[in-house]
């Protein structure tokens, strides 16, 4: 059967559009029956279809929502980025130390979460959702629920602000956040959230904002243990932990210099870099010995021979607490 | 013209599902989440990872291991226990700390009290026969 294509129409489909499929259906007129016409069309607009990004409206949105916050200049590999994001420790392993330290609840050291209406800027947004997000799981750890609830409110509305609220199980964390028993699925469910959070804005190429959550979150830690070690001068632990944080600021600092074409982001590596400094005069020595490992109960059970010093003074201490404070007190003002 | 039309239906149907059919040879990320629950009692869950070893021969994340916590790493896959696959720990100057295979035998998990704080990369590699397709949870205690 002879058919010759007539002629072709490129038509941009707004209904399409509006629904998040970016596309257009070529519609191919052919002097044919109409039976095999509808086919041809049919096959050419699922072909589009199955081969546009499955965009939500909120991804749009979200989008369209951010201000200047750039993302890493050209060249950088977008997995090398997420691979170093996703080193960065979770905060809520210092606020289990500081709970297992004895040390106790203190809510002035927290960020109060009536500074919200402050946090006017995609870049303070997410700095301050990383901060509370810390806070909530002291809050959690502590069993402070009273607390934590106004915390799950302020976390909720930044995250809606920022378009990434529909990762915030918010009926499920109040409900648990209700009741001290149910601190272990308030704590998967709150990680879960964040690490989704972090995972979609990595997806969507956004991930200069999860750098700006974790480093929030990450300042917020510091800060709660530079405060609670100041008030329990004997523990040794504490003191380690600062120490230890030099790591966790060389992938920090690797991260931002990714950023550096964005204000905001190059002035906050500014503040890091003097953290940087102070840390520089510390020095964390390692050394390696065979492990040995067993099988117990269908486990592998490692004996870690390695070990790990920490040269670290009370100067040194003072040092970085003191630059942290100024660092997370122009963040949450 | 039949032929045309079965033509078309084919691709189209192809097409249409394609998404699908790549999606369904791995999900790492079901068996990812499949893992969180079976993190043994008094840990806590910290990360979820995908081992989609399709293309490659090794799968491999890293994380920042603290003195004085125990960590624990396992395995979830389809069909058998860990289906070929092995997790390792190595430290940062890539010296193996810990692994899934001892003296030949694949567990589903390796409990690891840190001892030397610093960047660990955790590697999943693959022994045939194997799905090359997993998931894995990290947890800590203190």
């Amino acid at each position: 059967m002879k058919s010759s294509v007539n002629s072709a129409f490129l038509l941009r489909n707004s209904r399409l559009q509006s629904l998040g499929y970016e596309g257009i259906i070529l519609i191919f007129v052919v002097n044919q029956k109409r039976s095999m016409r509808l086919i041809l069309i049919g096959v050419v607009a699922v072909l589009f279809y199955s081969c546009t990004p499955d965009k939500k409206p909120d991804d749009q949105a979200f989008l369209e929502s951010l201000d200047s916050t750039k993302t890493a200049g050209p060249g950088v590999d977008e997995e090398v980025i997420n691979s170093i994001l996703n080193q960065i420790p979770s905060p809520i392993e210092i606020s289990m130390l500081l709970k297992e330290s004895g040390s106790k609840y203190n809510v002035s050291l927290l960020n109060p979460s009536d500074n919200l209406p402050k946090y006017n800027s995609n870049y303070k947004k997410a700095l301050n959702l990383g901060i509370y997000g810390t806070d909530l799981g002291y809050t959690n750890i502590f069993g402070n629920n009273q607390d934590g609830i106004k915390y799950i409110s302020s976390i909720k509305s930044l995250a809606d602000e920022l378009n990434i609220g529909q990762f915030f199980d918010i009926k499920t964390i109040g409900r648990l956040a209700t009741n001290s028993k149910n601190l272990d699925s308030l704590l998967l469910i709150t990680t879960m959230n964040f690490n989704q959070i972090n995972h979609y804005l990595q997806s969507q190429s956004r991930d200069n904002l999860s750098v700006l959550l974790l480093t929030g979150g990450w300042l917020e830690a510091m800060q709660i243990t530079c405060q609670t070690a100041a008030k329990n001068p004997q523990n040794k632990e504490l003191k380690e932990t600062i120490g230890e944080q030099k790591i966790v600021l060389e992938q920090i600092m690797l991260l931002f210099s990714f950023y550096t074409a964005d204000e905001n982001m190059a002035s906050l590596m500014e503040d890091l870099n003097q953290l940087k400094v102070a840390y520089d005069k510390i020095t964390i020595n390692y050394t390696y010995k065979e492990s040995t490992m067993e099988i117990v109960d269908g486990v592998a059970v490692i004996k870690d021979n390695s070990t790990t010093t920490i040269d670290i003074t009370e100067e040194n201490i003072d040092e970085i607490k003191s630059i942290t404070n100024s660092i997370r007190t122009k963040i949450i003002s | 013209m039949k032929k045309l039309a079965f033509t078309f239906l084919f691709i189209s149907t192809f097409a249409a599902n394609s998404n699908e059919l790549v999606d369904q040879n791995c999900n790492s990320e079901n068996l990812a989440t499949a893992c969180i629950p079976k993190l043994s009692t008094g840990f806590n869950f910290l990360k979820s990872y995908k081992v989609d070893g399709a293309t490659k021969d090794k799968v491999e994340y890293s994380y920042v291991f603290t003195k004085g916590t125990q960590y624990m790493i396992n395995l979830c896959s389809n069909g058998t226990a860990s289906d070929g696959v092995t997790v390792s720990l190595f430290d940062k100057e890539r010296n193996k700390v810990a692994t899934s295979k001892i003296n030949g035998q694949l567990v589903s998990a390796i409990a690891y009290p840190c001892n030397a704080t610093g960047i660990y990369y955790i590697q999943y590699t693959f022994d045939e026969p194997s799905s090359h397709c997993a998931g894995s949870a990290l947890g800590f205690k203190r």
